[in-house]
C-alpha cells in the first residue's frame, strides 16, 4: 500500500477499481470528470488490470452502456456531473423499475454555489425522485469508503445507488493508502439470464413499483443498523455541561464545516470567558432514504434543531417530516426558516454566525452572536484601491475568437440572433466579442434557433456548438432543422477536442481512453447524412476566408452548416508571437476592442510616429500563441506575424 | 494547526506549491487537507489553494481556510495578495511577489491598476500590528537567475514564507518534498532558486 495526495475524484477512482469495477463509462463535465481520467490513466499505466473505460457520447449512452454490462454481473461505474444526470435520467428512472445485477453506481457531482454550472439542482432531490438510495460524503476519505460501500448496497438489493459528492469533495485532496494493483472483479460464469423481468412493460413497471418501496424500506433499516452503513451517520456532543437541549444536523461538506465552525466559537468563547451550550450534531451521509431511527435517536431531548446542508432543505424536510409523525416538540431551523442560507455554498464562518444566533435565540446564551460576527471570518484588514478583475476568457490564440468575429463580421447590417451552447465557446458571450445571446443546456442552441426562425422569421439564426456537444446531443436537433426545413446556420466550432473539461477526446477525435484508434466520425460526412445541402469550411485563424464562408453559408435559403476547423491551443505548440511595429502602431486599440485577446494590452507610455501622445498596444510574448487574427484586424497593418493562410480549414 | 493559502493566476504553479507543501507536513506524520479552485476559473481567472495541516495531531474537518485564520498567505501576485488579505490571521506572514499580472480588462479599464499601488497599500495595511509583511522583486530574481526560472517563482515564495520561522517547518524539509513532488528534471533548477531566493529574503 502507498500513501498518495490524491484528489477526491482520483481517490473514488481507486475506490472503485478496489472495488473490482469492470466498467466506467460517463461524459465529462466540471467537477466529475477527474473520475474517468483517473481510471483510463491507471489502466494506461497497467496498475488497473481487467477493467474497460470510456467517455460515451454522451450520459444517455454511457448509463445505458451499464445497464446491459450490470445485466451480466459486471460492477459498472456511471460518472457525470449534476445536469448530466438530467440527460440521463430516462436510462435512471426505468433502470431502477427493473433493477440491476452487478453493482451499479451513479457517481454524480453537484456544483453547490454554482461555480461552473448551469443550475443548483440537488441530486439528494433526485434521487428521491427516481427512488434511487443515495450516499453523500462529507469529505474525501469518506466518499472512498462509500464508494466500495455503494457497489455491495447496490448488489444487496439490485438497485443503482448514487454517490452524491459536491465541488468541495471531488476537489479537495488528502492521503490515502491505495492498492498499488487492482482488478475487475471476475464476471459470474452463467452470464447474462434471459427473463421478462429485464423487459420494462407496464406489468412489469407495476411489480418494479412494489420491489421498489420494499427495499428503499430495507435499506432505511440498513442505514440505521448496518455498520457499514450506519457509520456514515455520526452523532457527536460538544459544548457545556448536561444534557443538549439543542442540536445540529449537516449534510455533505457542510458537516465538515459546522465541526469547524464549533471548534472556533467554542476556542473564541474561552477566549471571552462565555459559555457555549451542550450540543448534539448529526452529520447524515446517506439522506435517502432517510435513517429515521437515527434521527428519531438523536432529537431525543432535543428542543431545536438547526440544519446546515447545500442546495436544496432534504434533510430540513426529512426532520420536520420527523417531528410531525412522532409527534416531537421540535423546532426545525434552517432555509425553510431563513436560518440558513437558501442558496449557494455554506462555509465555515458563515454557519459560526448561524450558530452563534442560533444558541442565543434558542438556549438563553448572551454575546455568542456577537462574539462570532467580530472574532470569526474576519481579520479587519483591507485593501481599498483597484483590483484587477479577472473573469475567465477565450485563450490567447483560441479559434473560437476568430470564428466569432468572423460570423459578426458576416452578419453586420443584418437582425440576427445568436444561440450559444455549453463550452470554452459560451465565453464568447464577454465583451467585446459579444457573439451568444442564448445559452440554455447541452445542445440546445441548435434547435433554439429553431424556434426564433419560427417565431421571427425576418431575422438569421446562428447556432454555435462545439465537436463534443455535436455528438452529444446536436445531432437530433439538426435532423429536426433538416426535417422541418428551418433556415438556420450551424457554426461548428471544431478545435478536436473536448476542451472545457480538460481535453478529453470525443467520437470525432477517434481516440479512446482504451489508448485505441479508429476511424473519427467526421461532423461533414454525419451533416451530409442528415441531409443538410450547404456546408461550409473555414480556418478561423484566417479572417477573409472565414468571412466569406460564414457569409456564404447565412445567405443559404434552409438549414445550412460552417464548420471551423483548428485545434485548440492546448493541443499544439505555440507559434513565434506577433510583433507590433511601433512605427505604425496609431494607438486605435481596435485590437483590443475588436477581439479582446489576453495575449495583447495597451501601454498609454508608448511613443511612436503615428501614435503621438496616445500610447501603444503591446503583445504579452509568454501568452500571444501566434495567431495573427488581430494582424488581420488591424486596420493599419501595425501587427506582424505569419498568416495562417497557407492552413486554411478543409473537410477531414 | 496551520492553514496557508496560496495564491495567484492561472498557471503559475500554485497548486504544485500546495503539493509540496502537503507532502512536507504529511512527511511529519500530520493529517493534511488542501483544496483548489479549478474549472472555469482557470482560464485566466485567479487560483487559490488551500493547505490545513493538522500540526498537533488534531482532526482537520474543513478543506478550506476559514478567513482570518491563514498563519501564511503566499501570493504570486500583488492583486491577489490583496484579495487573499482577510484570510491573514493575527501573527501571520504575507509573502507576496511584487509583479503584475495585467488582465485581458485592464486595457478597457478606466481605472489603471498598478503592482506598487497595491505593494504599498499592503504595506499599509499590514504595519504596526504582529504581521510580517515580506514583498519580493521577483522580478529582481528573474533578472539574477535567468527566465526560465519564472517557472519556480512558486517554490521562491513558498521556501521564502517558510523561512521566516513563523510555522513549524523547516527550509530542508521544504527542499526534500520539492525533491518528492517536483519532476526529476526540474529538481535542481528549483532548489537553487530556493536558495538564491532565501539568501535575498530569508
Amino acid at each position: 500500500m502507498a500513501k498518495k495526495l490524491l484528489m477526491g475524484n482520483e481517490a473514488f477512482a481507486h475506490a472503485a477499481l478496489e472495488a473490482g469495477v469492470n466498467v466506467v463509462a460517463g461524459y465529462p463535465g466540471t467537477p466529475s470528470s477527474e473520475l474517468v481520467e483517473t481510471v483510463a490513466k491507471l489502466h494506461a499505466d497497467g496498475a488497473a488490470r481487467d477493467v474497460h473505460v470510456e467517455w460515451s457520447t454522451n450520459e444517455k449512452a454511457a448509463l445505458e452502456v451499464l445497464a446491459g454490462a450490470s445485466y451480466c454481473g459486471a460492477r459498472a461505474l456511471f460518472t457525470c456531473k449534476q445536469v448530466g444526470l438530467n440527460v440521463a435520467s430516462d436510462a435512471l428512472m426505468s433502470l431502477n423499475y427493473v433493477g440491476v445485477r452487478g453493482g451499479c453506481v451513479l457517481f454524480v457531482a453537484d456544483d453547490p454555489g454554482p461555480i461552473s454550472s448551469q443550475t443548483e439542482q440537488d441530486t439528494r432531490r433526485f434521487a428521491a425522485f427516481a427512488k434511487v438510495p443515495v450516499l453523500d460524503p462529507s469529505t474525501p476519505d469518506e466518499g472512498f469508503a462509500m464508494m466500495k460501500a455503494a457497489f455491495d448496497l447496490s448488489e444487496r438489493y439490485d438497485t443503482p445507488v448514487i454517490v452524491r459528492p459536491t465541488t468541495r469533495i471531488c476537489h479537495a485532496s488528502t492521503f490515502f493508502e491505495v492498492e498499488p494493483e487492482t482488478h475487475g472483479r471476475p464476471l459470474p460464469e452463467d452470464g447474462f439470464q434471459k427473463n421478462p423481468k429485464w423487459v420494462i412493460f407496464p406489468k412489469r413497471a407495476y411489480e418494479g413499483h412494489g420491489q421498489i418501496n420494499r427495499r428503499l424500506a430495507r435499506i432505511a433499516w440498513d442505514y440505521d443498523n448496518d455498520p457499514a452503513l450506519a457509520r456514515f451517520n455520526q452523532v457527536v456532543e460538544g459544548g457545556g455541561e448536561g444534557a443538549p437541549r439543542v442540536g445540529i444536523v449537516t449534510g455533505g461538506v457542510s458537516s465538515a464545516y459546522a465541526r469547524e465552525a464549533l471548534a472556533l466559537i467554542e476556542r473564541e468563547a474561552a477566549a471571552a470567558d462565555l459559555s457555549v451550550p451542550a450540543w448534539r450534531l448529526l452529520a447524515v451521509g446517506t439522506p435517502y432514504p432517510f435513517p429515521a431511527e437515527t434521527a428519531a435517536a438523536f432529537a431525543e431531548g432535543l428542543t431545536d434543531v438547526i440544519v446546515f446542508e447545500e442546495l436544496d432543505s432534504v434533510l430540513e424536510e426529512e426532520m420536520l417530516k420527523l417531528a410531525g409523525v412522532r409527534h416531537l416538540s421540535l423546532r426545525v431551523h434552517g432555509k425553510l426558516t431563513g436560518a440558513a442560507n437558501d442558496r449557494g455554498e455554506n462555509t465555515a464562518e458563515g454557519i459560526a454566525g448561524r450558530l452563534g444566533r442560533f444558541f442565543d435565540r434558542t438556549s438563553g446564551t448572551d454575546g455568542l452572536a456577537d462574539l462570532a460576527a467580530r472574532t470569526i471570518g474576519a481579520n479587519h484588514l483591507s485593501y481599498e484601491g483597484p483590483l484587477p478583475v479577472r473573469p475567465p476568457v477565450l485563450c490567447a490564440g483560441c479559434p473560437h475568437r476568430g470564428s466569432f468575429y468572423a460570423v459578426k463580421q458576416a452578419l453586420r447590417g443584418r437582425e440576427a440572433v445568436l444561440c450559444g451552447d455549453i463550452g470554452c465557446y459560451t465565453l464568447g458571450n464577454a465583451q467585446p466579442l459579444d457573439a451568444v445571446d442564448t445559452c440554455l443546456c447541452m445542445g440546445a442552441g441548435i434547435t433554439m434557433a429553431q424556434g426564433f426562425a419560427v417565431a421571427e422569421p425576418g431575422k438569421k439564426q446562428v447556432a454555435f456548438v462545439g465537436d463534443s456537444t455535436f455528438f452529444a446531443s446536436a445531432i437530433t436537433g439538426i435532423a429536426n432543422a433538416v426535417y422541418n426545413g428551418h433556415d438556420v446556420t450551424f457554426a461548428i466550432l471544431d478545435n478536436a477536442t473536448t476542451a472545457m473539461t480538460g481535453s478529453q477526446p470525443h467520437p470525432g477525435t477517434g481516440v479512446t481512453l482504451m489508448g485505441e484508434r479508429r476511424r473519427p466520425i467526421v461532423i461533414e460526412e454525419v451533416l451530409h447524412g442528415l441531409g443538410v445541402q450547404h456546408i461550409g469550411f473555414a480556418n478561423p485563424h484566417s479572417l477573409e476566408g472565414s468571412v466569406a464562408a460564414a457569409r456564404a453559408a447565412i445567405d443559404f435559403e434552409g438549414p445550412s452548416a460552417i464548420i471551423f476547423r483548428a485545434p485548440c491551443i492546448q493541443l499544439k505548440k505555440p507559434d513565434a508571437p506577433v510583433v507590433i511595429n511601433a512605427e505604425a502602431c496609431t494607438g486605435c486599440k481596435k485590437c483590443i476592442t475588436a477581439i479582446g485577446c489576453p495575449g495583447i494590452g495597451f501601454d498609454a507610455a508608448r511613443r511612436g510616429p503615428k501614435s503621438g501622445e496616445r500610447g501603444q498596444a503591446f503583445v504579452d510574448e509568454s501568452l500571444c500563441d501566434g495567431c495573427s487574427l488581430c494582424a488581420q484586424v488591424c486596420p493599419f497593418g501595425a501587427i506582424e506575424g505569419a498568416p495562417k493562410a497557407a492552413e486554411e480549414g478543409g473537410a477531414r | 494547526m496551520i492553514n496557508v493559502l496560496l495564491a495567484g493566476v492561472g498557471g503559475q504553479g500554485t497548486v504544485l506549491a500546495a503539493k509540496v507543501l502537503a507532502s512536507a507536513a504529511a512527511a511529519r506524520g500530520w493529517q493534511v487537507r488542501t483544496a483548489e479552485t479549478i474549472g472555469m476559473a482557470q482560464r485566466g481567472g485567479n487560483v487559490t489553494s488551500h493547505v490545513r495541516m493538522g500540526s498537533d495531531g488534531e482532526e482537520v474537518f474543513s478543506p478550506l481556510i476559514t478567513p482570518g485564520t491563514a498563519d501564511m498567505v503566499i501570493a504570486l501576485e500583488p492583486g491577489e495578495a490583496a484579495r487573499a488579505l482577510p484570510y491573514l490571521a493575527s501573527g501571520g506572514v504575507l509573502v507576496t511577489a511584487t509583479t503584475a499580472i495585467q488582465p485581458v480588462t485592464a486595457a478597457l479599464a478606466s481605472v489603471p491598476y498598478r503592482a506598487g499601488d497595491v505593494v504599498a497599500g499592503l504595506a499599509d495595511a499590514l504595519q504596526g500590528g504582529s504581521f510580517l509583511f515580506v514583498p519580493v522583486d521577483d522580478a529582481a530574481l528573474m533578472h539574477e537567475l535567468g527566465g526560465a526560472s519564472r517557472k519556480s517563482l512558486n517554490m521562491m515564495l513558498l521556501a521564502v514564507a517558510v523561512a521566516q520561522g513563523r510555522v513549524p517547518l523547516t527550509l530542508d524539509e521544504v527542499k526534500s518534498a520539492v525533491e518528492a513532488c517536483v519532476k526529476p528534471q526540474f529538481v535542481a533548477m528549483n532548489l537553487e532558486a530556493i536558495d538564491h531566493a532565501v539568501a535575498a529574503y530569508g
